[in-house]
């Protein structure tokens, strides 16, 4: 049961943050970023080149990550993502634009860093062992504790800084905030910059853990978009929510139903379109239609 | 709408001639026999594409068709082993079993829309795919495999379709008979777009609460088009599973759910004929780039990006006034 | 309308035309070889180290001069196909193939892809070397594929074997990804186990391959405490994730797989626990690589930059087809040559010491010979390398 809860707060907490960009993009554009997973690979494979290929400390490495990152995304915004809001008649439109934009970063990915799973040196070593009740490797104790770190200092930033506000008032309504005068251009692609470092950061937290390959990407966004949807579109606190219930959805899941292996996801899947049937916007989001 | 003008009956004659006559014919001068199958691809993946285009019609974005096709591919192919059904028996079972599916499902989450339809149609192809790794009926991880070639057809004595075992040119049949399926595909579309239902499912794409206050009960609507969608999966699907003699749980999956969808926004969502265009330009595009080897992706995605930047309403919309349905 | 027929239609004139220019210009006539699989998206990894293992050895036997076979010496071109792990794609590619004339094709990686080529593989006379292990694709009727590598129906009965009768291994614990080929992998080596008096603890557990944390997926195999955990049909970038959660989760068993690994990547993911973990392999450990082996090594990483181990096994494939060419020069273009001479083929193992052959096997479990030999080396992780248990051979 301790172990249960274990996994489940590490799982959640690595989601939330997976989800947290995602969710921060769609809510200021209504982008529903597809290439969200590759963003995370890349940042993946940019702390392994300069942790473990060129020997640069962890956190230095990790800050090229962010780095990379928002640079990537705001140039994304601004030359792509901006143009063909601008002018297209439906706006999931831009739904094209992000699947080519993740067959994109997959084959640069490919070209760049190869086709193999690349694995990082453990930032620490030896295993938590609580009487056999939770066993916990320390380095997952320290991401784990890093990733929750990340979403408090997020969250802050969102609620008490003067970008955050605005970030807060465009996704709210864009109209409105344009009125009060906030340059929506700048906060759409500031905003972009942001939800793509969190997928950066996010990748180079996880390559000390699990290690990072070019197939990762697809996966992550879908179960990011899960984890959206359960807590709801567009919602801060609903990514979060929706990770943390996804991580202990996937816990229990494989510790109750592992007789049953090969039907495990299958369960968790029918339940989440069940649950989705039955609150049709998640736990907590605004309706969009 | 207008009437179908003399110039409109000019090209859909233009158009057929070409599909049935001029392209094989062309193959035949060529010699490049492979790409009858290529477009026996594109004309296989476009009449799926075209019953996501039609959930795009009422306002669904739809990331689902793989489920159906896969639903469809199994339900022929187990009709076809198991109960020893003549194939062409099969394929509109298999479309129909696909729509009655989609009747159960589409009840409860057709109640949802934007994004969160979209995540739930997502999260429906990998439950079909766990499905049919879990069912022993669809034999698992093991698949259906050594599937017949669809067998002769005969009325009143005389053979109308020829047993495709015993042709020699396979690739041809099968061919024409995809070609011919998304001709009866896109033709009925065309009616049902320019019918009354039509109308509503305009309307419904602008406004659902809208559509409803005038009388229209939308939730039949939505029924009725999520399965005519899926009847199209499933037969798309089927069609596949007889060509490839075999049926895997990764016969369709989530990217050819992305894929059909992609298909429908390339192609231009304004235009009954987008999914068409989309899916030849996405599915041939990647053939084509077959020759530049490592950078084919690359190449492949950053025409993807340039095309939607270019014309972000889709390849149709280079023509406005031609196709244009009244969207706005 | 109108337009996009002409479209169309001009398109199709500009490949047609595109294709024929394609031609390569050498000195020696050109013998076209094929390769359908996966080199991009999340399976890239199964397909690259197959694409390059021919690249290299052609252009190696290219540089050397070419290659004779009856007479007449050519140069060797490998054609590719990126299938994209879709077993649609994978019969446009065979498609390709036939259109250029091809009759041997190295691939495809995966079941589906293997299964869904068939129809158009034995209707236009190719042979092809799938990297997939369902026995109905070797057995009769079926004539055209041959599996070009060791299925884990044979290698998994001599690992268990091996392990049972000297580490005294008596209980098995098996765990595979919820997918076709690592599913049907599972259930034969269960079966296996079975056979050999082995009691299977546990078999029912399985992940998903995009899994990122394993500790859930692996706790509660490891309350059956096994003696061997088996990772079924594992890939590469799962394994050392798979073995880095059982070791910390206190699991002091053995761990093994029928697979091919890379070294490199399991010690980078997995470091020092990666220690005594077994796994099928080629012929590159030291103890058994001949020179040319060691030069195709060498080839291969200055010509890609990095090897892959999995390259050891899937070195093979052209070379057989090679070797049986030039055992009889009229199969070069008539497969029903090239299935006569397997019957009877055999020539030297170049890439291993010693006297080991190079035949077609694979009558006991498929009824004809439908498989390349390969040796079947069982290697053992140590310190970032590989170092060989056993070397057995399957007939």
């Amino acid at each position: 049961m301790e172990q249960i809860l274990a996994n489940g707060v590490y799982l959640g907490a690595q989601y939330a943050m997976i989800a947290l960009g995602l969710t921060l993009i769609f809510a200021l554009m209504n982008v529903l970023n597809f290439a969200h997973g590759q963003m995370y690979v890349l940042g993946g494979f940019v702390t392994y080149t300069f942790y473990g290929q060129l020997g640069w400390p962890f956190v230095p490495a990790l800050l090229m990550s962010c780095l990379t990152l928002a640079v990537a995304g705001a140039l994304i915004e601004r030359f792509l993502f901006a143009p063909v809001i601008r002018r297209s008649a439906r706006e999931e439109s831009t739904m094209l634009l992000a699947a080519g934009l993740a067959f994109l970063l997959d084959a640069i990915i490919l070209l760049v860093f190869g086709e193999k799973q690349r694995g990082v040196p453990k930032i620490v070593n030896g295993v938590l062992n609580w009487d056999f009740r939770v066993i916990m490797p320390y380095d997952r104790i320290l991401i784990c504790g890093l990733a929750i770190l990340s979403i408090v200092t997020f969250i802050l930033f969102m609620q008490y800084s003067k970008t955050g506000r605005a970030l807060r008032a465009l996704a709210q309504d864009r109209t409105a905030a344009e009125l009060m005068g906030v340059d929506v251009a700048r906060y759409s692609m500031i905003g972009f910059a942001i939800g793509a470092m969190l997928a950066g950061l996010v990748g180079g937290l996880l390559v000390t853990i699990t290690g990072v390959n070019l197939g990762m990407g697809g996966p992550t966004s879908i179960k990011a978009f899960m984890m959206v949807m359960i807590g709801g579109a567009g919602v801060i606190s609903g990514a979060i929510a929706g990770g943390i219930i996804l991580g202990f959805l996937e816990a229990i899941g494989l510790a109750v139903l592992s007789q049953y292996g090969d039907i495990t996801y299958l369960v968790i899947f029918v339940s989440l379109m069940i649950f989705l049937a039955i609150r049709p916007r998640g736990l907590m989001g605004k309706p969009w239609g | 709408m207008s009437k179908p003008s003399p110039a409109h009956w000019i090209g859909l004659a233009v158009f057929l001639a070409a599909v049935f006559v001029a392209i094989p014919m062309l193959i035949a001068a060529s010699g490049r026999t492979d790409f009858y199958f290529t477009l026996t691809s594109v004309a296989l993946l476009a009449i799926a594409s075209a019953g996501v285009w039609l959930m795009f019609y009422i306002g669904r974005i739809h990331i689902g068709q793989g489920a159906f096709a896969l639903i469809g591919a199994y339900v022929s192919a187990i009709l076809v082993t198991k109960a020893e059904m003549s194939f062409w028996l099969t394929l509109p079972l298999a479309g129909l079993f696909a729509a009655f599916v989609a009747v159960l499902i589409g009840i409860p989450i057709l109640r949802l829309r934007g994004v969160y339809f979209a995540m739930i149609s997502l999260v429906l192809t990998q439950v079909v795919t766990l499905t049919a790794l879990a069912l022993p009926i669809t034999n698992g991880a093991k698949g259906i495999t050594s599937i017949p070639l669809p067998g002769a057809i005969s009325a009143f004595g005389i053979t109308l379709v020829p047993d495709f075992a015993d042709i020699e040119n396979t690739r041809l049949a099968f061919y024409l008979t995809s070609c011919f399926l998304m001709v009866l595909t896109f033709a009925a579309m065309h009616r049902l777009v320019n019918s009354r239902l039509g109308h509503i499912c305009r309307s419904m794409q602008q406004n659902e609460a809208l559509a409803a206050s005038i009388g229209v009960n939308i939730a039949h609507i939505r029924i009725i088009v999520f399965s005519i969608s899926s009847f199209f999966g499933g037969i798309g699907g089927a069609m596949f599973g007889s060509i490839a003699q075999s049926v895997y749980p990764s016969t369709f999956v989530v990217a050819d759910s992305v894929n059909f969808m992609l298909n429908c926004f390339l192609g231009g969502l304004g235009y009954v004929f987008g999914p068409m265009l989309g899916t030849l330009v996405l599915y041939f595009g990647w053939d084509l780039l077959f020759e530049f080897g490592r950078y084919q992706l690359l190449i492949y995605s950053g025409l993807l990006i340039l095309a939607m930047l270019v014309l972000p309403n889709g390849l149709l919309s280079i023509r406005p006034d031609m196709f244009r349905r009244s969207s706005k | 309308m109108k337009r996009r027929t002409l479209v169309t239609a001009a398109l199709a004139a500009a490949v047609a035309v595109a294709a024929q220019t394609g031609a390569a210009m050498a000195m020696n006539p050109v013998l076209k070889i094929g390769f359908v699989g996966v080199t991009s998206g999340p399976a890239a990894a199964w397909g690259t180290s197959n694409q390059r293992s021919m690249e290299a050895r052609a252009a190696w036997i290219n540089e050397t001069g070419g290659y004779t076979i009856g007479g007449t010496t050519y140069d060797i071109e490998i054609v590719s196909f990126d299938d994209q792990k879709d077993p649609k794609r994978a019969i446009a590619g065979m498609e390709k193939m036939a259109n250029e004339g091809i009759h041997y094709v190295v691939g495809p990686n995966v079941d589906d892809g293997a299964a869904a080529v068939r129809p158009v593989a034995e209707k236009n006379g190719i042979m092809y070397f799938p990297y997939a292990f369902p026995k109905e694709l070797y057995s009769a009727p079926a004539s055209n594929a041959v599996l070009g590598m060791v299925a884990n129906y044979q290698s998994g009965p001599a690992i268990y074997k091996m392990l049972r009768d000297e580490k005294g291994v008596k209980t098995v614990a098996f765990v595979a990804a919820n997918e076709s080929d690592p599913l049907s992998q599972r259930d034969s080596g269960v079966a296996a186990a079975k056979a050999l008096g082995l009691d299977v603890v546990s078999s029912n557990v399985t992940y998903q391959v995009d899994t990122t944390d394993f500790t859930p997926v692996l706790t509660p195999v490891m309350r059956s405490r096994p003696d061997l955990l088996v990772l079924s049909g594992v890939s590469p970038a799962n394994a050392p994730q798979l073995i880095r959660s059982a070791r910390e989760l206190g699991y002091r068993g053995l761990i093994s797989t029928e697979t091919a690994q890379d070294a490199r990547v399991l010690s980078e993911g997995a470091g020092d626990l990666a220690n005594g973990f077994i796994s099928v392999g080629g012929a590159s450990t030291p103890e058994i690589a001949s020179d040319m082996m060691k030069e195709f090594v060498d080839r291969y990483t200055a010509m890609f930059g990095e090897y892959n181990d999995e390259s050891n096994t899937k070195v093979y494939a052209l070379e057989y087809i090679l070797e049986t060419l030039k055992a009889n020069p009229a199969a070069i273009d008539d497969v029903d040559e090239f299935q006569r001479t397997m019957d009877t083929f055999e020539a030297p193992n170049p890439y291993m010491k010693g006297d080991a052959k190079l035949r077609y096997v694979g009558m006991s479990s498929f009824g004809q010979k439908r498989q390349i030999a390969v040796p079947l080396v069982v290697n053992v992780f140590n310190d970032g390398e590989f170092e060989t248990m056993f070397v057995a051979e399957v007939d």
